[in-house]
């Protein structure tokens, strides 16, 4: 039993925290990259924005302080700063169903980027912040999974971790692979790297299949591999494993709900074929798969969260 | 290495001549006798103390202070550009209560509360003690705190305050007295708990050795309180705990004891009126809610039965409770009894119904609404503190040696206007405890805050939050006006009645 605001807060913690990461990766990836002057340095620039959300192309000319602002901005929604502050925000909101050190790993993290001068640690080491920043999210996890409950509030959590982490993944391949934006193809070796840094996945992916950069296996690794925690295919699992554990605590289960999206989702995953992928355009099922993402989102707010109070009255 | 406690002791004299205004009793220093010896219950702090160099206890001062700001014991100050969290400063040294000392403010607390219970018991049924003319009809009927919705409404053990945090203070003789009960949404018991925390951390050894009482019973003791407050046909009784909100400047509390107590932390956007049953909206649909503990003020806790503004209750909360399907601690309306007016009358109150004098004296206080005591008060607005009775929290009032003479003619004259709104009080002289400034152990002014538990018993838990006036010779201890905190140690028999 678990209030529906409490679940909700839960989730969006799980949501923005690894959009921080996520945030935080990409910018570390850019400035990494950035320091040389090639071609594909600007390409890794370009692919890092613009799977960011941010249009702007001219940024990428000036990729410090693109990284800056991605940061630190706080009149920017999609900062890491502001990323933070609504997960501590909502963790401050249900600072009694988080484990005290939970609580503060994650508000470690809020003082360290709220600090007045937390400008100048960015300028002093700007690589070297992001690395700090992501190594504590990996602690809050971390201690999340050492300390709390593995119960109905830690699955809303992970929940939240892992919906948003296939959207992310998604919409990076999309900016990477997909056939909309008319880009000339990735072909460069050390933009292909970055791209698997973006995911996280260089070494698990050299581990798989050697230093051997092929386009169509970062795809299929990113998308389709069974065990890597940041695949698609991984994250639709514990979407659908973590929904049935919810499902179940609430004693709901055999009725239909976000699990019969979250399993049709998985099964899509599981069973894809990749010349089919690649014979229609990967951009066709990556919209698929982010359509369907947000339907169980909006599921699970229906179902959970925002329900109508008429159903549930007592007789 | 210089001793600093010793540094203190000679400067002793010049300073708290320096914090007593001229013509007054010296404050009673909680440390030292008036010839300057250390007081038995605090020669271990003592000693420890003098083993420790200024840099080191400056380091003790900020291992605390990352302990509060990591644990998100907090307040923000919202600034132009940006806004930044702050700790509510707290003081390492502990002050240290003795067992005697402490058994007759237990005592005194218990029968107090006991009594007040009793009053508003009787002030929301029979009313007899205003047909005995003991306390004036029109000073309870007109206080603002007073609900006439409460009127003949059933409360289980007549228990109206739940939660009571009384605000004492030591008077230059060495008594304690009591300033201020409040039975409203009394807070603070956090800070008690993690001042606790913290001095454990700060001074191991000192508190091993000290029979430091125990502290750390409190959120069970409070939840069995609140368990007991449940109707007998519920056997597993569904508590909460309300809260304004995560902006209210209490929620670190109110979050803290329903983590610690194991219960939801409810707001009102949770909670849904049916039936006159109360529920609350969870993940797998509405579930029933049996005690509130509220941290929410009387006049929000329900928009149709109090203020119609108000978002932070749930609409038809009353009147579920009128009907007995839910119950709210502290009851509505137990502000009546810690009015400032009706203050004065508490000693005639625990008499009344007990038959006994009161333990804890009063601080002798001038009714303005009497035409007598209300010349007696404009004669000497210099030497007094005026209160307005409807305000807390060290705001509208003045204290008469500290203001100008522009101060005093405002007051005068709002007085004038509307004398039944004020009381008056001597500038008492808190008592001092020593504290850590500027890297130097310094006097400053302490007040002292026990809490106590109303339920089929009353509790009172072996602690308290003793406020402290950071400022030099300042007497206001609020922490919205420059005020600290620090543990208190209230020692068990054995070892603290050598005295």
């Amino acid at each position: 039993m678990m209030l529906a605001r409490v679940a909700d807060s839960l989730y969006w913690i799980g949501r923005y925290v690894e959009r921080a990461e996520h945030m935080c990766r990409l910018s570390d990836v850019m400035l990494n990259a950035t320091l040389d002057r090639s071609e594909a340095a600007a390409q890794v620039a370009r692919i890092a924005l613009a799977a960011v959300g941010d249009p702007d192309v001219a940024k990428a000319k000036s990729p410090y302080d693109a990284a800056l602002a991605l940061a630190l901005d706080r009149d920017d929604d999609g900062s890491i700063y502001s990323s933070i502050a609504r997960a501590r925000e909502n963790a401050r909101q249900v600072r009694d169903q988080i484990t005290t050190e939970t609580w503060e790993r994650l508000n470690l993290i809020y003082l360290r980027m709220s600090d007045p001068e937390v400008r100048r640690s960015f300028e002093d080491g700007s690589q070297l912040f992001l690395h700090d920043t992501i190594a504590d999210l990996h602690l809050f996890k971390g201690a999340g999974d050492a300390t709390m409950s593995h119960g109905e509030g830690w699955s809303f959590l992970l929940l939240g971790v892992y919906l948003e982490r296939a959207q992310l993944i998604g919409s990076l391949l999309e900016v990477v692979f997909g056939e909309g934006r008319r880009r000339r193809p990735i072909g460069d070796h050390f933009a292909l790297t970055s791209v698997l840094r973006m995911g996280c996945a260089l070494e698990p992916y050299l581990r798989a299949h050697t230093a051997d950069m092929q386009p169509r296996l970062i795809l299929r690794f990113l998308m389709l591999d069974e065990d890597f925690p940041r695949s698609i295919r991984f994250c639709t699992q514990e979407i659908e494993s973590h929904l049935t554990a919810i499902i179940r605590h609430a004693g709901m289960a055999g009725s239909v709900g976000p699990d019969r999206l979250a399993g049709r989702l998985r099964a899509r995953m599981q069973y894809a074929d990749m010349d089919e992928i690649e014979a229609q355009g990967p951009s066709a099922f990556l919209k698929t798969v982010l359509d369907e993402c947000a339907a169980i989102h909006r599921n699970l707010y229906d179902t959970f969260v925002a329900y109508p109070l008429e159903d549930r009255l007592p007789a | 290495m210089d001793s600093i406690v010793s540094v203190r002791r000679d400067e002793t004299a010049a300073d708290l001549g320096a914090l007593a205004p001229e013509g007054q009793a010296r404050p009673y220093d909680e440390m030292l006798t008036p010839d300057g010896k250390v007081r038995p219950h605090y020669a271990a702090l003592d000693a420890r103390l003098s083993t420790l160099s200024p840099d080191e206890l400056a380091d003790r001062q900020r291992t605390q202070e990352r302990f509060f700001l990591l644990q998100g014991i907090t307040f923000t100050v919202y600034g132009a550009e940006s806004s930044t969290e702050r700790i509510i400063p707290t003081d390492i040294l502990p002050r240290i209560i003795p067992a005697a000392e402490w058994a007759r403010i237990e005592a005194g607390l218990t029968q107090r509360l006991r009594a007040l219970n009793m009053f508003l018991a009787d002030i929301y049924s029979e009313q007899q003690i205003l047909m005995d003319g003991v306390v004036p009809r029109e000073l309870v009927l007109k206080a603002p705190s007073y609900r006439r919705e409460m009127q003949n409404l059933y409360v289980p053990h007549k228990a109206y305050a739940n939660v009571c945090g009384s605000d004492l203070i030591r008077q230059p003789n060495g008594e304690f007295a009591v300033l201020e009960d409040n039975l409203r949404v009394p807070s603070g018991v956090s800070y008690m708990l993690a001042n606790r925390e913290a001095s454990r951390r700060v001074f191991p050894g000192t508190f091993r050795g000290a029979g430091v009482r125990a502290i750390d019973r409190y959120p069970d003791l409070l939840l069995t309180t609140l368990k007991g407050m449940a109707a007998d046909w519920r056997p597993n009784p569904q508590v909460v705990v309300l809260t304004p909100g995560v902006y209210n400047s209490a929620y670190y509390e109110h979050a803290y004891l329903a983590r610690l107590m194991g219960v939801p932390l409810v707001e009102g956007r949770d909670l849904v009126v049916h039936d006159n049953m109360v529920y609350m909206r969870t993940t797998t649909g509405l579930r029933r809610i049996d005690v509130i503990y509220r941290r929410v003020d009387d006049d929000f806790i329900d928009p149709l039965t109090f203020r119609r503004d108000s978002a932070l209750g749930a609409a038809g909360l009353f009147n579920a409770y009128r009907t007995g399907n839910v119950v709210i601690c502290n009851a509505p309306g137990t502000g009546v009894a810690d009015d400032k007016a009706v203050y004065a009358y508490v000693p005639e109150i625990i008499r009344y119904y007990l038959g006994e004098d009161a333990i804890l004296p009063n601080i002798e206080t001038y009714l303005c609404r009497e035409p007598a005591q209300l010349s007696h008060v404009l004669a000497n607005l210099d030497k007094l503190v005026v209160k307005a009775v409807g305000a807390s929290g060290g705001y509208g009032m003045l204290v008469g040696p500290h203001s100008t003479k522009a101060q005093q003619d405002a007051f005068a004259e709002a007085l004038r206007a509307d004398p039944a709104n004020y009381i008056a009080q001597p500038t008492i002289q808190l008592s001092t405890a020593p504290c850590l400034i500027d890297h130097a152990v310094d006097p400053r002014h302490v007040d002292l805050r026990p809490f106590i538990l109303c339920g089929e018993k009353i509790v009172v838990t072996p602690g308290a939050l003793t406020r402290v006036a950071l400022r030099k010779g300042s007497l206001v201890v609020n922490s919205s006006q420059g005020g600290g905190s620090k543990d208190t140690w209230v020692l068990s028999e054995t070892k603290g009645d050598k005295s």
